[in-house]
């Protein structure tokens, strides 16, 4: 089923869902003042349908500021500011638009995942929406890239990776190179989780249960689930392991690298605790590390244990950023590991101390280039499945990722984006996300229906590969496995020197 | 009998309405339909209480920025915007984010936490460009935080010997220096903030909380007993001034050019109590340093401005790093503690600041931010919140504890995560930190326009 994105271009196998978060956010604030006398030349002359005037209203109605072009408005005729006979309209930048957002996601690439969530249409390469404002990494990097000439046809261009490398074992292709990051339940409601499950099933790639237990909801998407065991241990049993395709050993999160997990007590709903075999509103921690692990020969004895209960998975091993990650990852692949997974320390989704996200372990964009030439020089690159996470926001962070030598990315916030979630951080406590996608809150949880949720995360794996056909068309290239490891078409902006302010 | 380390925490909340990072703001356009009120799970919009068919003024201080008001508004009626006072806080390494996170460290003695990962630039200036390593599988980490596993912060300043003497009979014939032995490598130093009367009280009581110490002029200082917490800094040339201090843990002297005199005075008068020197780093410290750790000096107290520089604008991240390595090489690296004080705004600055050769640090103008300073460019007494007549010693005092507290858990949440169990061997250790430098070159060189 995965291969049918290959065979369509102009599919109508996507569909877009109502504009809910677009409709409201705008760039431009469009205010009209008292003086307003409602005589309806804006109306009459706006052809983006900002100002409305409804049969038998008396008053024109609030100016719909999504619809405006803004400033670039000015050169044409019917730019309503301008022909105001009142002087009533003004235009501006709207302080919510600028007010969202931060360096690493601005508000421009949130409204870009959305924009590619509701329509399922890529953005333009160059769109700003690609390049957050963070000042390093991914943000100081670039393709270059000739113009694109002519069309092509998605359907002849290959984005599929493997997931086992290893010359033994279960054969596993995902047409796109992302799955989803692990994700608990309790950190995330039910209905997120079912959402995650069924776009990836749709696509044919996966999703992870995090750490938080096997809601039976997922069941009948247990090919496309990753069981997660976490230091905790928290749900893990016989059949949540022996159901899984891959099973994935939690040793780090980017989000604290180094710290152990925690559920706060407010999360921690009955439903949740039953899940975890915990008493519901305490406080949940994972330790860190496993307990069990002090050598690359503990590690191994834990791969085994895996492999005897479940002979047909693959063996994910989930690892932070440290400076000697390039060991950490040539054990876990002698150990047994088919996926070494990074996980950067600039990415994450759950909740974490503020000194840990800035301030321990490097960003990705370090780790790949160090583990994938290290891996080339012990000669095994070839055997390890490397999947990079923590910090990939874009489907140009994915390329840029696979060119430093990964193979693929494992995206979680981009995916809470493309669901409605504003990175307000406060998901963490209390009821959690006002948004109602990382809540358990029963009330929060039904602002969100499961379709919509899953279409969006649909829509935006859809964006994402038309971008990568996009690029790996003028690239010259049909497949993305060729991509990998391709420093040579990066350019790098400025010299480190010239980044410190 | 032996007893864990503990700070002790207590809420002590700002007086009045707190500070709000968003300005929620409701336009004219409003019909009062309350569809906010059901939106915000913050409890910021509210019917007027006097009369219910309106809605009351916002309340921006519980607004957590979900914009979910904003986006169910049927009227288009609010908007949320970072809160124009927010913004101007601070200046250079005092940014707002940090003074904000200093006043809820200061508030509730908890480390900050949330969701959705790292939100800021990718490097900056200074400490901003390192980042500290962690261990996994081969080098397990330490569970440190939450009491299952004991890390120990204690530090201790003053000189170590080289080596130790016995004789035939096996009696240690070296004199042991003294010492002074820190539960945490924080140091209140009050000399270069000014103070209220009882918020000076209370910060020097918060040093007795914690176990630590403070600096405090000598002249002038309290009388000696009211606190064994105090280290009195002398003036240059003035080291038989209030002739009333006795038996303080540690004194210090400003850097003069008559230093080794000042020095020798205070040991006669001290007897074996570690004298410390203060310098003013500037271009070259890393020579003064080595010379000074040539004498009887036991610590040296290396001053760098509020920004955390050196007068000549090297940071302190390199310039720490000069001194450790010029002390290392000249074989001097023991014979003399190293307390690197200002430009510490943020908790992680305590970590770096060690693993940069400092033995510990000192806290200043972070103190005053705890009790309501928003570190502006142009200090003005007159409109500052932490020189209030009415801030009282008790509330200043658990701000600070309540803050250094929060500063220390996260301090345990570092080495917890480099696998470290003591802060003395955090001292120096760049090999378990990661530079921007190096970590850029090793992977961007190959690339067009890379390193």
């Amino acid at each position: 089923m995965a291969t049918r994105f290959f065979e369509s271009t102009t599919e109508d196998d996507y569909s877009q869902v109502p504009p809910q978060l677009l409709k409201r956010m705008s760039r431009y604030r469009v205010a009209r003042a008292d003086t307003c006398i409602n005589c309806g030349t804006c109306a009459s002359l706006c052809p983006y349908g900002v100002h409305r005037r409804v049969e038998g209203h008396v008053s024109i109605l609030p100016p719909a500021d999504p619809k405006c072009i803004g400033p670039s408005c000015a050169s044409n005729s019917f730019y309503c500011v301008k022909n105001c006979p009142t002087g009533s309209l003004s235009l501006s930048a709207n302080p919510a638009f600028t007010s969202m957002g931060d360096p690493r996601w601005t508000a421009e690439m949130i409204l870009g995942t959305w924009k590619m969530a509701e329509s399922g249409e890529p953005l333009p390469l160059d769109h700003q929406a690609n390049t957050g404002a963070s000042g390093g990494g991914f943000d100081r990097m670039s393709f270059e890239l000739p113009p694109l000439k002519g069309s092509f046809d998605p359907g002849s261009i290959s984005t599929a990776i493997d997931l086992n490398h290893r010359k033994e074992g279960t054969r596993v292709r995902i047409p796109i190179p992302v799955y989803g990051g692990g994700m608990s339940f309790g950190s995330i409601s039910q209905r997120t989780m079912l959402a995650r499950a069924m776009a990836a099933k749709e696509w044919g790639t996966f999703t992870c249960t995090g750490e938080g237990g096997y809601p039976e909801l997922l069941i009948p998407y247990k090919e496309h689930v990753i069981t997660q065991i976490a230091t905790g241990l928290f749900g893990v049993r016989e059949e949540t392991i022996k159901r899984a395709p891959i099973v994935e050993f939690k040793y780090a999160q980017g989000a604290k690298p180094g710290l152990g997990g925690h559920l706060l007590y407010e999360k921690n709903t009955p439903d949740v605790a039953r899940m975890r075999e915990a008493v519901p509103f305490t406080n949940l921690f994972s330790p860190f590390p496993f307990h069990s692990v002090y050598s690359v020969e503990d590690h191994k004895k834990h791969l085994d244990w895996i492999a005897s209960v479940n002979p047909r998975a693959l063996l994910s091993v989930k690892v932070s950023t440290p400076n000697d990650v390039e060991m950490v990852a040539v054990g876990s692949y002698y150990a047994g590991a088919h996926i070494v997974h990074l996980d950067g320390g600039y990415g994450g989704t759950g909740a974490a101390p503020e000194i840990a996200k800035k301030n321990i372990a490097m960003p990705i964009e370090y780790a790949i280039p160090k583990v994938h030439r290290f891996l080339e020089k012990e000669g095994i690159r070839e055997e390890v499945t490397l999947i990079a996470s923590g910090g990939v926001r874009t489907a140009m962070d994915v390329a840029k990722a696979i060119a430093l030598g990964a193979d693929g990315v494992v995206i979680g916030t981009a995916e809470l984006v493309a669901l409605g979630c504003v990175r307000c951080a406060n998901c963490e406590s209390g009821r959690g996300c006002p948004r109602g996608i990382a809540t358990t809150d029963k009330e929060l949880e039904q602002l969100n229906q499961i379709p919509i949720l899953a279409r969006r995360l649909s829509n935006l794996y859809r964006s994402w590969r038309l971008q990568w056909c996009e690029l790996l068309f003028r690239l010259d290239m049909n497949d993305l496995r060729q991509l990998r490891g391709r420093t040579d078409l990066l350019r790098y902006a400025g010299t480190p020197g010239r980044m410190l302010p | 009998m032996y007893e864990r380390y503990h700070v002790p925490k207590k809420e002590m909340p700002p007086p009045g309405v707190p500070f709000s990072k968003s300005s929620v703001i409701r336009s004219d356009r409003c019909m009062n339909c309350g569809r906010c009120k059901d939106a915000c799970v913050y409890g910021v919009h509210e019917r007027d209480a006097s009369d219910p068919r309106t809605m009351a003024e916002p309340k921006s201080y519980l607004c957590k920025n979900c914009l979910r008001c904003v986006e169910d508004c049927p009227q288009r009626a609010l908007s949320v915007e970072l809160s124009p006072s927010y913004l101007q806080l601070g200046g250079g390494l005092w940014t707002p984010q940090r003074i904000f996170t200093i006043w809820n460290e200061a508030w509730t003695g908890k480390i900050p936490v949330f969701g959705a990962g790292y939100r800021g630039k990718f490097v900056g200036p200074g400490y901003d460009s390192m980042w500290t390593d962690m261990s996994e599988i081969v080098r397990p980490t330490r569970d440190g935080i939450h009491g299952r596993e004991f890390i120990s912060t204690s530090v201790d300043l003053g000189k170590r010997v080289d080596y130790l003497e016995f004789d035939e009979a096996g009696r240690l014939m070296t004199k042991m220096p003294d010492f002074v032995e820190l539960p945490i490598p924080m140091v209140l130093d009050l000399t270069r903030i000014d103070l209220t009367p009882q918020a000076r009280k209370g910060l020097m009581q918060a040093a007795k909380t914690l176990g630590t110490l403070f600096m405090a002029q000598a002249e002038g200082a309290l009388p000696n007993g009211s606190n064994g917490s105090m280290v009195p800094v002398f003036a240059p040339g003035r080291t038989s001034a209030n002739p009333d201090l006795s038996s303080p843990r540690m004194v210090e002297v400003e850097h003069s050019s008559d230093w080794r005199s000042d020095l020798r005075a205070l040991k006669e008068r001290f007897g074996g109590t570690p004298v410390g020197i203060r310098i003013q780093a500037r271009n070259g410290v890393e020579r003064e340093v080595v010379e000074l750790a040539s004498s009887d000096v036991d610590v040296v107290h290396i001053l760098y401005d509020e920004q955390g520089q050196e007068v000549d604008g090297r940071l302190a991240k390199d310039s720490l790093m000069a001194v450790n390595r010029a002390l290392a090489t000249a074989s001097l690296r023991e014979r003399v503690s190293i307390i690197a004080g200002g430009g510490l705004a943020a908790a992680e600055h305590v970590p770096k600041s060690l693993i940069c050769g400092a033995d510990a640090v000192t806290m200043e103008r972070a103190l005053k931010v705890a009790l309501g300073c928003q570190a502006c460019a142009d200090c003005d007494k007159d409109r500052c919140m932490a020189d209030r007549e009415s801030v009282t010693s008790d509330w200043s005092k658990w701000r600070a504890v309540n803050l250094i507290g929060a500063w220390r858990d996260q301090l345990l949440e570092v080495m917890g995560a480099m696998g470290m169990r003591e802060a003395r061997r955090l001292r120096g250790e760049i090999g378990r930190a990661i530079f921007f430098e190096e970590v850029e070159k090793d992977a961007f060189a190959g690339i067009k326009g890379g390193a």
